[in-house]
């Protein structure tokens, strides 16, 4: 049964109520025999593939199968930023595509993912980079996407407290683009679920898949650790995972697994608003609603399905923010998690057709980015599972 | 992870780099599928959970490099060769099979 | 001819040898240092002239051998650093070693690229600890012991010289004064700023 809307009323008769009143988000769907569609993945991307599968074909049946459970994955594990300041052709679109799907999600989806635009802003410590950023900038512009160019003066009103004086890396600048921020990560994934679920989309956890079968070339279904699903068309979407899913179809794929580690520090009073990158000292950082200092930086660099990462890495990421900002030292790290993605050369997603014939079994790679959660899922939706 | 050097004895990782798979070899210019094998040297994986052989370089040490075989699921290394010794039997095995 | 007014640099801006109850610093700038490198397949010959030249046998693993009046440290595989006093002879030990090696390995001087500086005293272990990575405990690392590693992301040849302990570390002589910020910071809870 489709759980209602969720609006003030809902939510004033529920605070009346002490909360006592809502039920799941989301059914906890058994299997059916068979399906239109099946997404292999109940990650960002996979639900939001199976969202928009159903919201445009309604009469098709769809079923998203999670070998976890939904918001336990890499979802989860991301530092929550939405942005689209690419600079080659292929990226721009893809991600701008995905920030017009973030600005209308909350009303789309009738839940609150926590959108917030607060900007993000790449700092340069050069003229050469300023120059490189200004070309990144013009190419955001004419492909209509918003970005400023901003100089020390700029950066300093926003954000004063940063080193700017650093020897080494002297703030010069920014490139930002407002439009960009962060988004709720793990509340995309409810959200996205149940947006699915009410439109009919059957959401299988703990349920893994161990084999495709396939008649003449063409896929017809999956084994599963909950028994045989027959589909129509099958879509992978499984991060660090995909390769292992892909050798099942007897596919060999142009991907490495990695671990990227982030940090969660104790909460303190705000004082970043959006989101600062420092590219040439390798760190990021943005506040959490919470007062968390959410950051990262580099891969790890080895190959790992592990989920977590090793010491010099944790090291590297904390100097990078050391000199950047120097008041953050005495600040206690509370947590810190690995997830692994898959990369390829370009570290971009891959979309890629299965060379049985008649492009009827499609998988579709999907890498770190929950920026491109909501595009990949209408891309995905568009150019693959309904071809 | 730490990494026991055949030479200087075990290192943090923070001394070596890292160099992806050790077991793909060069294809050959000259081969008429050459296109389709250098796609394949250069990109294609297995990447599969458990034990990877794989290529590092003790940077800041001694500068030997390594094949070392680790569990990429855990990440518990299972053996250290010398990259050089390696490559060796391996081209005597291709030798001798020729 | 007249004398040159060029005088020899520290490689170290600040930093002067001192000589403190936890820690003692002390600046060698008086080296003369040459890399030997063996030729490939060579290596037995290197050892045999230095044993016919020196009388000592050149380490195989990380350690360091010392001869009368020079010191052969282990640098790699099939290499090795020679290292001795300048003196006010001007000992060149680049000039010393090539006839000795002509033909089997490279040698090549490296007394203005290495900075080098020993550090003794009780609290040694305890500054180092906070920059090297490796187990500096009698247990693991004895006298005469070597390892190339790094001290704070500077790249080091470290060896323990006696059990008072005395540590030498070598850099690259760029390096010298990143090395000495460390050092200074690293130490200071035992000797003061
Ligand atoms: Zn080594």
């Amino acid at each position: 049964m489709p759980v209602g809307d969720y609006s003030i009323f809902s939510v004033m008769k529920e605070a009346l109520r002490g909360h006592t009143g809502w039920g799941p988000a989301w059914r906890d769907a058994e299997p059916k025999p068979a399906y239109d569609i099946v997404i292999i993945g109940g990650g960002g991307h996979g639900l939001a593939t199976a969202y928009y599968l159903a919201k445009e074909y309604k009469a098709a049946r769809i079923a998203v199968v999670e070998k976890g459970w939904i918001g336990g994955g890499n979802v989860g594990r991301n530092t929550t930023i939405v942005r689209s300041n690419y600079m080659l052709p292929g990226n721009i679109p893809f991600y701008e595509l995905s920030m017009k799907l973030w600005e209308g999600l909350e009303q789309d989806i009738n839940y609150n993912a926590m959108v917030s635009q607060r900007g993000v802003l790449n700092l340069y410590h050069s003229d050469g980079q300023r120059d490189a950023f200004a070309r990144r900038g013009n190419s955001m512009r004419l492909h209509g996407v918003d970005c400023e160019l901003l100089d020390a003066d700029a950066v300093r009103k926003m954000v004063p407290f940063l080193d700017f004086e650093n020897a080494r890396f002297p703030v010069h600048g920014g490139l930002l683009q407002r439009r960009g921020g962060t988004v709720r990560h793990d509340a995309v994934a409810w959200g996205y679920a149940r947006a699915a679920d009410r439109h009919g989309v059957d959401i299988i956890q703990n349920c893994e898949v161990t084999a495709f079968r396939f008649e003449n070339d063409h896929v017809v279904g999956i084994e599963t650790s909950r028994g045989y699903i027959g589909a129509g068309k099958v879509g992978i979407s499984v991060a660090g995972n995909s390769s292992r899913v892909a050798a099942m179809a007897g596919m060999k794929l142009p991907i490495e697994s990695h671990v990227l580690q982030a940090f969660v520090t104790e909460s303190i009073k705000p004082f970043i608003d959006g989101v600062v990158t420092f590219g040439a000292g390798h760190f990021y950082i943005s506040q959490s609603d919470k007062g968390g200092l959410v950051f990262g930086g580099d891969l790890d660099g080895y190959n790992s399905y592990a989920q977590r990462g090793n010491m010099p890495v944790v090291e590297d990421v904390c100097e990078g923010g050391m000199a950047l900002m120097p008041r953050i030292g005495r600040v206690r790290l509370l947590r810190s998690w690995g997830r692994h993605h898959g990369y390829v050369d370009g570290r971009q997603p891959v979309h890629r057709s299965h060379p049985h014939q008649g492009s009827l079994f499609q998988w579709r790679v999907v890498l770190r980015r929950l920026q491109g959660d909501a595009s990949g899922g209408h891309v995905f939706r568009a150019s693959d599972c309904t071809r | 992870m730490r990494i026991n050097c055949p030479c200087c004895g075990e290192r943090g990782i923070d001394e070596f780099s890292y160099y992806g798979d050790a077991t793909v070899t060069r294809p050959d210019l000259t081969s008429p599928t050459a296109m389709a094998e250098f796609v394949a040297y250069a990109f294609e994986r297995a990447n599969i959970p458990g034990p990877h052989r794989e290529l590092w370089y003790h940077a800041a040490g001694c500068h030997l490099w390594l094949v070392v075989t680790r569990n990429i699921a855990t990440h518990e290394i299972l053996s250290v060769e010398s990259a050089r010794d390696v490559a060796l039997a391996r081209n005597a095995n291709a030798k001798g099979s020729a | 001819m007249a004398k040159s007014t060029l005088a020899a640099q520290s490689a170290f801006t600040d930093l002067k040898t001192s000589k403190h109850a936890a820690l003692t610093i002390e600046v060698l700038d008086d080296l003369t240092m040459a890399s030997i490198a063996s030729s490939k397949g060579r290596a037995e010959e290197v050892k045999a002239a230095i044993r016919a030249a020196y009388g000592v046998e050149l380490p195989t693993t990380p350690e360091r051998v010392t001869g009368k009046g020079i010191a052969f440290i282990w640098h790699g595989p099939d290499q090795w650093m020679a290292i001795a006093d300048r003196g006010a002879g001007m000992r060149d030990i680049e000039v010393e070693l090539k006839p000795v090696l002509a033909g089997i390995a490279a040698v090549v001087d490296q007394s203005d690229g290495r900075a080098v500086v020993r550090l003794s005293g009780p609290r040694v272990r305890d500054v180092l600890a906070k920059g090297v990575g490796i187990d500096l405990d009698p247990r693991a690392f004895k006298s005469n012991g070597v390892a190339i590693t790094h001290a704070s992301h500077i790249g080091i040849v470290l060896w323990q010289v006696n059990d008072a302990p005395a540590y030498e570390i070598a850099m690259f002589r760029s390096f010298a004064d990143s090395f000495a910020t460390w050092l200074t910071h690293s130490a200071a809870e035992f000797i003061g700023h």
